[in-house]
């Protein structure tokens, strides 16, 4: 006979705002095989769970449903509770009263026959638990991270200090991401470059990381501890063995005139080429889409110049496989590109800008690149179109993001300061320049960012006006800014020499395809999911992958360096142990009644269903049966729901656990 | 005539074959059809011995789908050895989705296809001509009628097949055209005939299952007693487990003693998987069936 013990939370106000708790505990006590039931105002809290593993030992208890939250949340706490009480941890169940009830409710009457409803249900289940043992599995002490700009570099460099294998993996030919591409950094000024390739030397150096540019991730299979990634490493068409990184290549090549992508196009680049000089690995990359040998067959100059013999024409796409044991996904971000409208997307654009159309209305990270002193102007701040230098620039925040009419409503976080940087560092370059700034509001949480920004202003003499800017269009050699000043409620026109557009940080194309590959969530921006917006921050829902960067959300250096960290110290935490705990919900096959028509298999995401046979005393094959690997299975019931026997059911969601939930209704 | 012709032909060459096959050792066992008592009809029959092999047949009357005789059925066969099985195209496309479903492997089976121009309606009056009255609804939908991929399939001519009305098609364009309400009062009635008798089961040859849902009863997932829930809830997971599986060999229909149009809602639910995600039973083997299949490019608009 069951000695259930119902533990009814108030979640301070939480739930008993809409639920009559102490009524929930009253009926709980009525039921069948109910053998204590109580309310308290935080059972999570420390007196709570000493409650609960009190009336464990004093009622003895043999099962436990704690109403209160949802599982997500404190499922996991509640069961340590109950084992450390002596009870298997799988004998206690979640009854969800907040988010299924209190909180989706106003009716105090209704909610409380519902939230008594919900408890019953998860008696009469409760009952029907089973004593399950934990699953062990061996943890492959191997990380992989995709992605090599600061965040994927600083979380590398974490787990390879602390003795783990890292798998890191680019997709450009160079790692460093945007950070190489900046020119100085908020809010102290210095030098990006300076701060950021010594550790990509650092990344290529370290004896604990394999690095992969030039490579994209194909396939990712298994689960936590044990992921099998498939890692595709485009052709370089150099041998990267062989390349001494003399570059004699670059300045050979005929083709020359390539837009430089990663000086904005305002730069040129040859066809075999290193994005910039500071590349690591220093090996050049053939661009096979302009290189004159795969268009026409004829040139091969740069096979005829390189010392080594590391030119290969020939090289194919390879594919690797590694297995890792976590993920930290780091791919980053992209800038709105704001001259038309994306297919498919609802993001509007901002054809009124001008955008791609008048060359001298450029975005923040083209105004990176001028005012980089390895950039294509060396440094210099110099209009696209002729060439000159501007006098008046002005600046416009807030394009595209905060913009739920344009399509995206969420605030890019870091223009505000790079802004203030901009206005700075064009005065620092053209003394007698003006600059003018279009804003919504200044937003500088941070460690002496309002600071920074208040210089801008005293100092640096730029000039700040609340208000959004209707048009720009080109007048002359002039572009012309139509806005508005709202603190004086004022049409304003500037004639500028250069606009620079702060536009939205958005995730990375294909992020979402990626997500795909590795079963993580994301949300309608394609900006990564983690598992908990405040306690779970860097962790996806898919245990073992966990975030670093802006493909969370737009963020600064500092956050990401942080978060990278963060999710460093979550690989080490897995990889602190030898083995790892699995929840034992898993999926159990009956043999008795299964045909083997492998439904199950074929729907099965995880690969956990495998074939068993059975072979009578005289040796013969009775029948071949499915088997489902623990190690493997991850209990998400799919192979349940579609078993057409109903031979394979999950612990702790048995279909006769189910009819009695509902028969409890 | 030309049928009776033909199929005399037909029943000459697979009689051959199998005496062959039986005598050389191919195969351990025909399952096939034979003359059963009553004159002109048929019943399935399991040969062993090469000397049995004259007792084969094809007739108008061979109506039954001899596939449950590898699955459900299979205690009647020798449990090792090649299994010879006669089949109409119908018949082969059970076959071909049994092998998808890991029920059947493809070289423990001799496949004998017989050509085929229709088989009766009602076999109450087995010795009747077959024509456009008394030719089985399945039949008048028949496109093709020469099994493809059989092991040996005999040489004979095939007159083109004659415009019939297709009967399904008719019948599902009538009920599309209903009110959901006035659909839903059709269903039940016709569910309410139901006696639970599971003939439409025992002759499917995709029910396979050793232990049916149906019979489980902890829990009870349906109702065992014929009453109009329970009748629902069966004939609803019938159609759901057979939906982009069944290819239409019209068995349940013919068996049903309450004359429930069963393959009616087969026909519909093959006709939605088609639609819906451009798959056709029996066709290929498949290592996934439409339902378990996902790409990319899958038609998404349903979702909200």
């Amino acid at each position: 006979m069951s000695r259930v013990g119902v533990f009814v939370c108030h979640c301070g106000e939480n739930i008993a705002r809409t639920v009559d708790v102490e009524r929930v505990a009253r009926a709980a006590e009525q039921l069948p095989g109910v053998a204590f039931a109580t309310d308290y105002k935080y059972m999570c809290s420390d007196p709570g769970q000493g409650l609960l593993k009190r009336a464990i030992a004093e009622q003895r208890l043999s099962h436990v449903v704690v109403a209160a939250c949802s599982p997500r949340m404190h499922e996991r706490t509640f069961r340590k509770a109950v084992e450390q009480a002596g009870l298997n941890p799988f004998l206690c169940e979640m009854a969800n009263i907040r988010e299924h009830c209190s909180w989706v409710h106003e009716d105090r009457e209704e909610a409380t026959t519902k939230a008594i409803e919900i408890v019953g249900m998860l008696v009469e289940r409760v009952k029907k638990n089973r004593v399950l043992p934990t699953i062990t599995v061996p943890v492959t002490k191997k990380a992989l991270v995709i992605g090599g700009g600061i965040a994927g570099i600083q979380a590398a460099l974490d787990i390879a200090d602390a003795g783990h294998q890292v798998v890191l993996v680019e997709r450009e030919p160079s790692i460093g991401g945007h950070m190489a591409q900046l020119s100085e950094t908020f809010p102290t000024l210095d030098c990006s470059q300076c701060i950021m390739t010594p550790k990509m030397v650092d990344v290529a150096n370290h004896p604990n990381i394999t690095l992969h540019t030039y490579s994209e991730i194909e396939q990712v299979d298994g689960y936590i501890g044990n992921f099998q990634v498939t890692i595709r490493k485009k052709a370089r068409s150099v041998d990267e063995q062989k390349c001494t990184g003399c570059g004699v290549c670059l300045t050979k090549c005929p083709q020359n005139k390539i837009p430089n992508s990663f000086d904005c196009n305002l730069g040129t680049r040859s066809a075999i080429y290193v994005p910039f000089p500071q590349a690591v690995p220093n090996i050049p990359v053939i661009d096979r889409e302009h290189c004159t040998r795969f268009k026409t067959g004829k040139c091969g100059v740069c096979q005829k110049v390189c010392g080594p013999g590391a030119v290969d024409f020939e090289q194919q796409d390879r594919l690797l496989v590694e297995p890792v044991g976590a993920i930290v996904v780091a791919t980053g971000f992209n800038l709105y590109s704001i001259d038309e409208k994306p297919k498919g997307s609802e993001i509007k654009g901002y054809g009124e800008f001008g955008h791609g159309r008048i060359p001298d209305v450029i975005d923040g990270m083209t105004f990176e690149r001028l005012a980089s002193a390895s950039g294509p102007t060396g440094g210099k701040i110099l209009r696209p179109s002729d060439g000159k230098e501007p006098r008046q620039v002005v600046f416009i925040q807030c394009v595209g993001s905060r913009a739920r009419e344009k399509g995206i409503s969420y605030c890019s976080k870091v223009c505000c300061m790079y802004t203030a940087k901009h206005t700075m560092l064009f005065k620092h370059k053209v003394h007698d320049g003006q600059a003018y700034v279009f804003f919504m509001d200044a937003r500088t949480p941070g460690k002496s960012y309002d600071e920074f920004w208040r210089r801008s202003i005293e100092e640096e003499e730029a000039v700040y006006i609340r208000g959004m800017v209707s048009r720009l269009y080109q007048k002359g050699d002039k572009v012309v800014v139509m806005g508005s000043d709202i603190a004086v409620g004022v049409q304003v026109e500037i004639e500028a020499d250069l606009v620079v557009l702060a536009t939205a940080i958005m995730p990375r194309q294909g992020a979402d395809s990626l997500a795909q590959k590795l079963g993580i969530s994301y949300d309608k921006y394609h900006f990564y999911s983690e598992a908990h917006a405040k306690l779970k921050p860097v962790e996806c829902a898919t245990a073992g992958i966990y975030l670093a960067g802006a493909c969370q959300g737009p963020k600064d250096i500092p956050d990401t360096v942080s978060q990278a960290s963060a999710a460093a110290a979550k690989v080490m935490t897995l990889f602190a142990k030898e083995q790892l705990e699995r929840e034992p919900v898993v999926a159990r096959v009956s043999e008795k009644n299964c045909v083997g028509c492998f439904s199950c298999r074929k729907v099965c995401p995880y690969g956990a269903v495998e074939e068993k046979e059975i072979w009578d005393r005289n040796g013969k094959l009775i029948k071949t049966v499915a088997y489902v690997n623990p190690g493997v299975c991850a209990g998400c019931g799919t192979c349940q729901a579609t078993c057409p026997s109903k031979s394979v059911e999950l612990d702790g969601y048995t279909d006769e656990q189910i009819v009695a939930m509902i028969e409890a209704l | 005539m030309t049928t009776e012709i033909i199929y005399s032909a037909v029943g000459e060459a697979i009689r051959t074959e199998a005496e062959r096959v039986l005598a050389d050792g191919t195969v351990a066992a025909v399952v096939g059809y034979t003359m059963a008592r009553r004159k002109g009809s048929a019943q399935p029959v399991v040969l062993t011995k090469p000397e049995e092999a004259n007792q084969l047949i094809f007739s108008a009357a061979c109506v039954n789908n001899l596939a449950v005789y590898l699955t459900k059925a299979k205690k009647e066969l020798p449990r090792e050895g090649r299994i010879g099985i006669v089949v109409k195209s119908c018949d082969l496309k059970a076959l071909v989705g049994l092998l998808g479903e890991s029920q059947l492997k493809r070289d423990s089976l001799y496949i004998i296809g017989v050509p085929c121009v229709g088989v009766l309606g009602s076999t109450l009056q087995p010795s009747v001509e077959l024509n456009a009255e008394t030719v089985a609804d399945k039949c008048r939908e028949c496109d093709d009628r020469m099994p493809q991929g059989a092991d040996f399939v005999p040489t004979v001519a095939l007159p083109a097949s004659p415009a019939l009305e297709k009967k399904y098609a008719v019948e599902i364009a009538r009920l599309e055209a209903m009110t959901p309400a006035e659909r839903w009062s059709y269903w039940q009635e016709q569910f309410s005939k139901c006696i639970k008798c599971y003939a439409c089961r025992q002759v499917c040859p995709f029910c396979f299952c050793e232990q049916c849902l149906c019979d489980r009863n902890k829990p009870q997932m349906v109702e065992g007693t014929p009453r109009p829930a329970g009748n629902l809830a069966w004939h609803l997971v019938r159609a759901m487990h057979l939906a982009g599986r069944c290819a239409g060999c019209a068995e349940c229909e013919r068996v049903c003693p309450m004359d429930i149009p069963l393959n009616l809602l087969n026909r519909k639910m093959s006709r939605e998987l088609k639609e819906l995600f451009h798959s056709e039973a029996g066709f290929e083997v498949r290592e996934k069936g439409p339902l378990a299949e996902y790409n990319e490019q899958d038609d998404q608009s349903f979702i909200k």
